[in-house]
């Protein structure tokens, strides 16, 4: 017999499947993946080193520019720690309304995830359903603090924008209203044929391999591991509210879905809980320009999963060290693993089912090519005389054309 | 507090036992707050340690691997987590002039990408690290460039007037 | 002369054909996104689009054999509007009716989707080569099912011409009902033609980008999308005479109205399901064909068999 032939499909860099560069090359007999080389790493932008040149104040915007979606989630998780160090006790409505914006974010990431798992299978009807429902939640959410996805909301030492009690009821209004939408989501992931059918089976992550390959968030509670954040280390006002950890035994995509779907409805729940208790008083304390030495590990449960900040702090305005590790980073290793014996229609599901954020995982180095000895930039000259060139090769000469430079 | 889940060992339980364990003075471990334990070993006792903290102590999560350059060394931090929720962080310090950290790879089979980022922004060389891809850096990144150490600045890029203005104005 | 060129080239032929074809891939668009709770395009957007493509540069890849990769969307467009002319439109009469002309039909519309198929495969790129392939091992699937439900009309208005079959059904419209069935497999096999979902599979944006059409840019991406366009409405046009053969007796105007609602009906009932499911993946896709179309058109051929000892 002839040996089958093995195709090397690039998926990615650029890929209509994924949202962001990263890069999965794919080894194909027929439709069947044989291997995968991961690659990432493309989206570095050098916020870690950045983080240790500048204040506290400016890194918690910083940092809040980590990931597109889970802004709130590093902000948040960063300014815990360096709240740990410097000692200050964040009254108690500061910590209520963190919460209310945390959960407020998961929603949104929640159901923009079932939007892309949908798109990723072929199915837009979905897409464009949660979509749409998704703007409930921004609109809140602009309403709250006045972003719709960075939202500016953390200060050390409490939050910035307090709630009126319209706010409140409008946010009660969207969610009863989010609530009748999810719960026809639930009825379509759990009933609707084809989706069943492209999303069962798909991407199976065993309790074992996902315990060894230390997966977090979603992606660990649809295999059965009982882990969350919000309740085995409590933060913010996650103690106060109750809310239980959904987990699910199927073990592949379809029960990563459910476990998201349901993920929704304890969120409806733990919003009720924290406005109706919200408490009076201040929403912030002073914070002091200088933090004292010391170092925290702070860690919160982003809807991708888990999120962990280690800040060291060196007595100065000035952190002497900030490490993120971002949810992504912990799941995508386990991606190799689903991918095994699957087809290549199945590669994109499997890959947005860990919800991947490269954003957030490539944080460190900004790269420019000059700061290297054989740098390589090319001057606008130079691309010009390219590009002529490239046009003369098919018979159009624009060599002729003169531009006017004006500086 | 609310805590739960296998064999709960409290923080000072923790302490205790790994004093006992490994005969080490009582300040070298702290607990700045519940759930956290911060403790400095030497790196030739770190498998001993990490074995204790998984097999005794169920410290069985790998959260990260911090990297730390502190001017005269480097120090390298190993967050491990309980499934209750406490977290054990064990800093070693190893030399700056011949930085070389044994993998723990063959135990955390998850410690592969934050060992790399290691050695991709410290320099750090990782012994017995599996071959695969570098993370985070491209792969034209210059040698000898470790973005993450402190001596390390990053160069205002050399832009000559013609080419770095703004090309529609 | 000048009368056969006018048929052929500008009513029915190609001119109306590739109107009504972009109305049609305008009426499935804008239903789809109206299921979907979004605006949709306005009327003129697929022509819009047409023009603009027209406008823009043809790149052909180096590693590419310049002449199949050229000739195949002229050829995919030939054969699609030269099926039209056996179909019948406004009257139970096509254009150049004779006897055998389904079989002709069927076949040249098989043509455009192995002219993606090589257009594909000889554009060398990853993402073209295995949408080809796909396109293919798809059109092993549904094929066999379109054939037996249309010959299974065929074999009880005991003919192969489709003039005749079309002027049999509205003789005896009654006996439309029987073939049902017919009608439910050729249309799901239809969305596999059109290759659109659930059977979008060869074009799967989210796995190979786009599947055969990864390097087609330009005049040449244009003639295939308007390929695809007529094919629709050729399709559709050739399900309505064998399916749905009603009031082609009312005269031409009449006829020709009911010819319009009928093809934008299954283009509709296209988009509807469109709406509805979600991709499947190639061996699900084949494994539906040949587990549960292909023995119901087989069903179909047996009603009809013994219908015809019956009747």
């Amino acid at each position: 017999m002839r040996k089958p032939d093995i195709f090397k499909v690039p998926i990615g860099p650029q890929h209509p499947a994924l949202k962001e560069p990263e890069s999965f090359s794919v080894s194909l007999s027929g439709e069947k993946i044989l291997g995968v080389d991961i690659r990432i790493g493309y989206n570095h932008r050098g916020i870690e080193k950045a983080c240790e040149e500048r204040t506290y104040v400016q890194d918690v915007y910083l940092i809040e520019r980590i990931c597109g979606i889970c802004s709130h989630t590093h902000a948040t998780c960063f300014v815990q720690a360096v709240e740990e160090i410097a000692g200050l006790e964040v009254p108690k409505r500061g910590l209520y309304l963190r919460t209310l914006i945390a959960e407020l974010e998961r929603i949104h990431s929640h159901l923009l995830w079932l939007g892309v798992a949908g798109h990723e299978i072929g199915f837009d009807t979905l897409l464009m359903y949660t979509w749409r429902d998704r703007e409930i939640v921004m609109d809140v959410l602009a309403d709250l603090t006045g972003g719709r996805v960075n939202y500016g909301m953390n200060t050390i030492g409490g939050v910035r924008h307090n709630i009126t009690p319209e706010q409140a009821q409008k946010v009660l209004t969207a969610m009863d209203k989010l609530e009748e939408q999810t719960k026809y989501y639930i009825e379509l992931a759990l009933g609707e044929a084809t989706l069943a059918a492209r999303l069962s089976g798909v991407g199976v992550l065993s309790h074992e391999d996902c315990v060894k390959l230390g997966a977090v968030g979603p992606t660990a509670r649809a295999s059965n591991v009982d882990r969350d954040t919000r309740r085995d280390d409590p933060y913010a006002a996650y103690g106060d509210v109750s809310f239980s950890v959904i987990t699910d035994d199927h073990n592949d995509v379809f029960g990563r879905t459910v476990v998201r779907v349901k993920e929704l409805m304890e969120s409806y729940s733990i919003i009720r809980q924290l406005l109706k208790n919200l408490p009076e008083g201040p929403i912030a304390v002073k914070a002091p320009r200088k933090i004292p030495i010391g170092e925290a590990v702070s860690r919160y449960e982003a809807p991708r999963g888990e999120d962990v900040h280690y800040v060291k702090a060196n007595g100065t305005e000035k952190p002497e060290r900030v490490k993120v590790r971002a949810p992504t980073l912990a799941n995508v290793q386990a991606v190799k693993k689903m991918l095994e014996n699957r087809y290549l229609a199945d590669l994109p599901i499997i890959i947005a089912a860990i919800d991947p954020c490269f954003s957030c995982t490539d944080r460190m180095i900004n790269i420019r090519e000059v700061a290297s000895k054989n740098s390589r930039i090319m001057e606008w000259e130079t691309l010009r005389q390219k590009g002529i060139e490239h046009y003369r090769k098919q018979g159009i000469d624009f060599s002729k054309v003169k531009i006017t430079q004006s500086f | 507090m609310y805590l739960r889940g296998v064999k709960m060992a409290m923080e000072e339980d923790v302490k205790q036992a790994l004093v006992k364990q490994f005969n080490l003075p009582e300040e070298t471990i702290r607990i700045p707050r519940p759930r956290r334990i911060f403790m400095e070993i030497s790196p030739e006792k770190l498998k001993e340690v990490l074995d204790f903290a998984v097999k005794e102590l169920q410290f069985t999560i790998l959260l990260t691997i911090t990297g730390l350059d502190e001017s005269d060394r480097f120090g390298i931090i190993y967050h491990l987590a309980q499934k209750s929720g406490s977290i054990l962080n064990i800093k070693i310090n190893i030399s700056r002039d011949n930085p070389i950290l044994k993998t723990i790879t063959p135990d955390f089979s998850n410690a592969d990408i934050y060992e790399r980022e290691l050695a991709d922004l410290f320099g750090i060389k990782v012994e017995g690290l599996p071959p695969g891809n570098r993370y985070p850096l491209p792969d034209n990144w210059p040698e000898n460039q470790y973005p993450l150490r402190k001596d390390w600045k990053q160069e205002k890029p050399e832009v000559s007037e013609k080419s770095g203005g703004d090309q529609n104005a | 002369m000048i009368h056969s060129l006018f048929l052929l080239l500008i009513f029915p032929g190609f001119i109306f054909l590739s109107i009504f074809g972009t109305y049609a891939e305008f009426v499935d668009r804008k239903l789809y996104a109206r299921l979907q709770n979004r605006m949709g395009p306005p009327w003129f957007q697929p022509l819009a689009d047409f023009i603009k493509l027209l406008a823009k540069e043809d790149v052909v890849p180096e590693c590419a054999v310049p002449g199949i990769f050229r000739i195949m969307p002229i050829f995919a467009l030939a054969a699609t509007t030269t099926a039209f002319c056996y179909v019948p439109v406004w009257s139970t009469h096509s254009l150049y009716p004779f006897s055998g002309d389904v079989i002709v039909v069927l076949y040249l519309l098989t043509i455009p989707t192995i002219t993606f198929f090589l257009g594909g495969w000889y554009s060398t790129s990853l993402f073209a080569r295995i949408g080809s392939v796909r396109g293919i091992t798809q059109l092993f699937a549904y094929e066999v099912p379109l054939f037996m439900s249309i010959l299974a009309a065929a074999l009880l208005a005991n003919t192969w011409s489709l003039t005749d079959i079309t002027l049999f059904y509205s003789r005896h419209p009654s006996y439309t009902f029987f073939n049902i069935i017919g009608f439910a497999v050729s249309i799901l096999a239809l969305i596999g033609k059109l290759e659109k979902t659930p059977f979008d599979i060869p074009e799967a944006e989210t796995e190979i980008v786009a599947g055969s059409f990864t390097e087609y840019s330009g005049r040449l991406f244009a003639f295939f999308r308007l390929t695809i366009d007529i094919e629709m409405v050729v399709g559709a046009a050739l399900l309505s005479a064998v399916f749905l053969p009603f009031g082609l007796t009312l005269g031409p105007i009449v006829g020709f109205i009911l010819f319009i609602i009928k093809v934008l009906f299954i283009v509709g009932l296209l988009a509807l399901i469109r709406t509805i499911v979600a991709r499947l993946r190639i061996d699900q896709m084949i494994n539906f064909c040949w587990k549960f179309m292909a023995p119901l058109a087989l069903l179909q051929i047996i009603i009809n068999l013994i219908l015809k000892g019956v009747l």
